[in-house]
């Protein structure tokens, strides 16, 4: 190498030195990497009271919820789905997905209206084209 | 060195080396698909491959990045640096296969163009934590394939020295956005301790390795040399070089090769004509000098490529009093045969 590509490598290399390690510590930090509760299931809890029917799995927890004449569902996603794709359904028996309820994607708390008469719902990954996970009321 | 392009130019020590290559490749890409699904087997075969080649293309990048270093603090890398090109072009059909599958998988299912859906798909570039990680990797893919199709002959040829090392030296800029690529992505879903420290210990190992030599570089460059009353320079004593190879001396702020050969002794101007390479960390190879980075070749006593290639360094004198050799710094015209100096080992 010329004196001057010594040069410019020795000054890429201090600023890469100094340049990584500050965007590790920000990228540790604010993805929060060394927590706990980082990759464990998620302790979101609902604050409405006025369930009818609730259900559980390890994945979700869903609550069937009567408000006025509106019925809805609050399905608690506790853990992230590792799938590309998770679309809600409402279950019509016969292990069958019925109308599509919504989507799902990140760990939280999510609303939907929906029929009454529901009896379940399932969790559907319509890329590889499976179920994930079903729960009956 | 060859007169004529060839797709690729093979010699029996360069297909030896690509045999490591693939090999190694291959090793790799089987053991990690092995240990996934003993603990994951759930995992889906696009995944898999998403993951072996991603992690393939971060440890062979690593791998290329430290040969520069490693060979200026020990020769006995130089033989790695020889052949780096292939594994730097390797590197980029590991990177290629991450990429391109990871842009079938995430973008190629919906009704958009996959390229636009990895620019438009994720639009939160005010977060670190939901930052669109993707791009970053796609940036870096694109800057590999431009240094990957241009490391052909062809290419070294017809760009400058200037533009070819200039492009060439995007690499570093590949390397920050791969690892923000993979801290800011891969580590959003996969947040193991492990995986993180070995990418931390990467860095540390590379950076310094790099900082190392630019420092025992400078350390040369500042080095005083002893003059005598005609002006002639001190260099060292004879022994210290070993045979068939060079030290290398700074000389009026330009590095000298200094090449001990046959029972003689020449010097010619460190940087290799072609792209810059450092002649003095090469080795006489039929009776030429050979440069290390891609093999071109030139006489030591007079500086030329043997014809019918055209290249030619500056020579300079040397003069050995008892064991000592000295050296004349006023350089000659690039290509001025310079009677070796003879001695008896």
């Amino acid at each position: 190498m010329t004196s001057g590509l010594r040069k410019i490598h020795k000054y890429i290399w201090i600023l890469i030195a100094f340049v990584i390690p500050i965007l590790m510590v920000f990228s540790i930090k604010d993805l929060d990497m060394f927590s706990p509760s980082a990759n464990s299931k998620s302790e979101i809890t609902s604050t409405k009271s006025n369930a009818i029917k609730i259900a559980e799995n390890d994945l979700i927890k869903a609550s069937l919820i009567k408000k006025d004449s509106t019925n809805s569902i609050e399905v608690i996603l506790k853990s992230t789905l590792k799938y590309p794709s998770s679309i809600l359904y409402e279950y019509n028996g016969n292990n069958k997905k019925g109308r599509l309820i919504g989507q799902l994607t990140t760990v939280g708390i999510y609303n939907f209206n929906v029929k009454e008469s529901l009896k379940g719902i399932i969790i559907y990954d319509a890329i590889k084209e499976e179920v994930i996970t079903k729960i009956l009321f | 060195m060859g007169l004529e392009y060839q797709l690729v130019l093979w010699n029996k020590h360069k297909k030896t080396y690509d045999k490591i290559i693939a090999f190694s490749m291959l090793l790799y890409v089987i053991l990690f698909a092995a240990i996934t699904l003993i603990f994951n087997s759930e995992t889906s075969i696009e995944t898999l491959i998403i993951r072996a080649f991603g992690s393939l293309a971060i440890i062979m990048l690593h791998i290329i990045l430290s040969i520069g270093p490693l060979s200026r603090l020990n020769t006995k890398y130089l033989p790695i640096l020889y052949n780096r090109r292939h594994l730097g072009v390797s590197m980029f059909l590991a990177a290629l296969i991450h990429g391109g599958f990871s842009i079938f998988q995430f973008h190629a299912l919906g009704n958009v163009n996959p390229i636009y859906s990895i620019f438009t798909s994720n639009m939160d570039y005010g977060s670190l934590t939901n930052f669109p990680f993707q791009i970053l990797g796609f940036l870096a893919l694109l800057i590999l394939f431009v240094m990957a199709s241009t490391s052909h002959d062809f290419f070294l040829a017809n760009l400058s020295a200037k533009t070819w090392k200039r492009l060439h030296m995007m690499v570093y800029i590949a390397y920050i956005l791969i690892i923000v690529h993979v801290f800011l992505g891969a580590f959003q879903q996969e947040t193991s301790p492990f995986t993180i420290g070995i990418l931390i210990i990467g860095f540390i190992i590379i950076s310094s390795l790099h900082i190392i030599t630019a420092f025992k570089e400078v350390k040369i460059d500042k080095a005083k040399m002893e003059a005598n009353t005609e002006g002639w320079l001190k260099l060292c004593e004879i022994d210290e070089i070993d045979d068939d190879r060079a030290k290398i001396f700074t000389v009026k702020n330009e590095r000298i090769a200094v090449f001990k050969y046959e029972g003689k002794l020449s010097a010619i101007h460190n940087v290799c004509k072609h792209q810059g390479g450092p002649l003095g960390e090469g080795k006489i190879i039929d009776g030429c000098i050979t440069c290390p980075w891609h093999g071109y070749q030139y006489l030591p006593y007079n500086g030329q490529s043997p014809p019918p290639f055209i290249e030619k360094v500056a020579t300079y004198e040397l003069k050995l009093l008892g064991t000592i050799i000295y050296i004349n710094p006023k350089a000659f015209e690039e290509g001025t045969k310079v009677e070796p100096i003879q001695f008896v080992s």
